[in-house]
């Protein structure tokens, strides 16, 4: 307690001692750089006056639990971005894991017509290795051939959707939605972990907080998550002090892959039907939460604790303006605003560190 | 490289996907303020025009009313069923395919959607 309170002054009276110009300015930087957290919170506060029923214990457990199903694709995007990349495939990649991990647990197979319904953990590790597949793909063309992430993830985007669409159409299934899948699967991840009030909190948002603490711990107590961030501030420095960049690299983008795969396996039961759209656009969110939570585009800077706000602020949004009843289609645009002044933020930020 | 000075151009070092970008801390800020304007705005027209649509696709029976102006949680009116010559209507679907049933009494609207009827034909 005693030292917030000896902290909390110093800051004030830093601003004191400036003069008038720079504490203007110290003040005008201070409300640029947390502006996209200023509008969000205001706009909280509204939404929450407008439709109180929006912050009720059964609206807040779903915002929670939305939260927990796409925290594991934004660290996944996050590594990607901390390295100065970015994976714009995630999404697909969602997909293709939700597909399969569907697949092998169909009640009825029309994929694989014959196979019984296989024990979660093989559907588990099926969709892990995909996802470590493609994510060395990725890193490994970043790596070796210095290409542009935008380039290859945008082509792995294209491959990823295209086997999708071919995934979908084995047996006799002929494309269409899967669902029914087996009550085990179901209860894995949509079984009530605990209650608030008649509220049921499903297991999934044990399984990513797991995720999350694993993630840290890779981000900030392994020496491959030094290199990581090493990586990302400064390639040839890294390099030059020992730090074996393309392991980095690809290790760091299979990482993700992985993370997307969790999210696919966890995505396929919390839906519940799984089709080619499934995963459509997830990046997208994934990528505005890292900004909007302070990973920034600059690369080897960003930690955990900012893709959990950014998912949990855009998520609150997106709840609030749906209780407001705003078009669907409207939100996208709101979306594309919101990713183009995170960017502005995380660019003055760098610009007035400088 | 040695043109430059550091004084005009201090801006140019950007690193990662901000590689090559040209931009000042003055204009940033216009981009900020200017999103965040735009922002409120959309929100505000979509407060201001708010409620979903819910359209009806017959699919060659009677044309039926979509339904506008429903707000979340609302739940949607089952509409005078169509008619088709040569075939009977059999219920509102979520998809074109016809495998999911539209349950009227216990779904909330929470976006617009259209709903497809399935027909089925009158045997001779």
């Amino acid at each position: 307690m005693s030292e917030l309170k000896v902290k909390k002054p110093s800051k004030i009276d830093q601003l004191k001692a400036m003069s008038p110009k720079d504490r203007n300015r110290a003040i005008g930087d201070l409300l640029m750089n947390n502006a996209m957290f200023i509008i969000i919170a205001i706009a909280i506060v509204g939404i929450a006056i407008a439709e109180p029923s929006f912050v009720s214990v059964p609206s807040i457990v779903n915002i929670i639990s939305l939260t927990a199903a796409k925290l594991p694709i934004a660290l996944g995007v996050g590594g990607c971005i901390i390295l100065a990349g970015t994976d714009i495939s995630a999404g697909r990649q969602v997909g293709l894991a939700a597909c399969i991990a569907a697949g092998l647990q169909l009640t009825t197979n029309k994929l694989f017509p014959g196979l019984g319904v296989m024990p979660w953990y093989v559907a588990l590790l099926a969709v892990c290795a995909v996802g470590a597949v493609i994510g060395f793909v990725n890193g490994f063309c970043m790596a070796k051939f210095k290409l542009h992430p935008f380039i290859v993830t945008l082509s792995t985007q294209l491959i990823v959707y295209g086997c999708i669409l071919l995934f979908l159409k084995l047996g006799t299934n002929s494309g269409q939605t899967l669902s029914g899948m087996s009550q085990t699967y179901q209860d894995l991840i949509k079984g009530t972990l605990f209650r608030v009030g008649n509220t049921a909190v499903p297991n999934y948002v044990l399984y990513s907080a797991i995720i999350t603490a694993i993630v840290w711990v890779i981000w900030n107590k392994t020496t491959f998550g030094k290199n990581m961030y090493a990586v990302g501030s400064n390639e040839e420095a890294a390099n030059v002090s020992g730090v074996n960049v393309v392991k980095t690299i690809i290790l760091v983008f299979m990482m993700a892959g992985v993370l997307y795969a969790i999210t696919g396996f966890m995505d396929a039961s919390r839906i519940s039907s799984v089709n080619a759209t499934t995963g459509l656009n997830y990046e997208a969110d994934a990528i505005a939460a890292c900004v909007i939570g302070g990973i920034s585009f600059v690369g080897g800077i960003g930690k955990v604790s900012g893709a959990i706000i950014g998912v949990l602020l855009l998520q609150i949004i997106f709840t609030g303006l749906t209780y407001l009843s705003v078009d669907q289609n409207l939100l996208f645009i709101v979306k594309g605003v919101i990713i183009l002044v995170a960017c502005a933020i995380d660019m003055r930020k760098y610009l007035v560190r400088k | 490289m040695d043109e430059r000075t550091p004084e005009k151009q201090p801006e140019n070092d950007f690193k990662g996907i901000y590689k090559n970008v040209k931009i000042s801390v003055k204009t940033l800020d216009i981009v900020i303020v200017g999103g965040i304007l735009l922002m409120i705005a959309l929100v505000l027209f979509g407060i201001a025009n708010n409620g979903y649509t819910v359209s009806f696709d017959s699919r060659g029976g009677t044309d039926v009313a979509a339904q506008t102006d429903l707000m979340y949680g609302d739940h949607v009116a089952e509409p005078e069923p169509p008619t088709r010559e040569g075939y009977t209507f059999a219920g509102w679907y979520h998809d074109e395919n016809c495998q999911y049933p539209f349950d009227f009494d216990n779904t909330i609207v929470d976006a617009s959607a259209t709903l497809y009827a399935d027909w089925e034909k009158i045997q001779d």
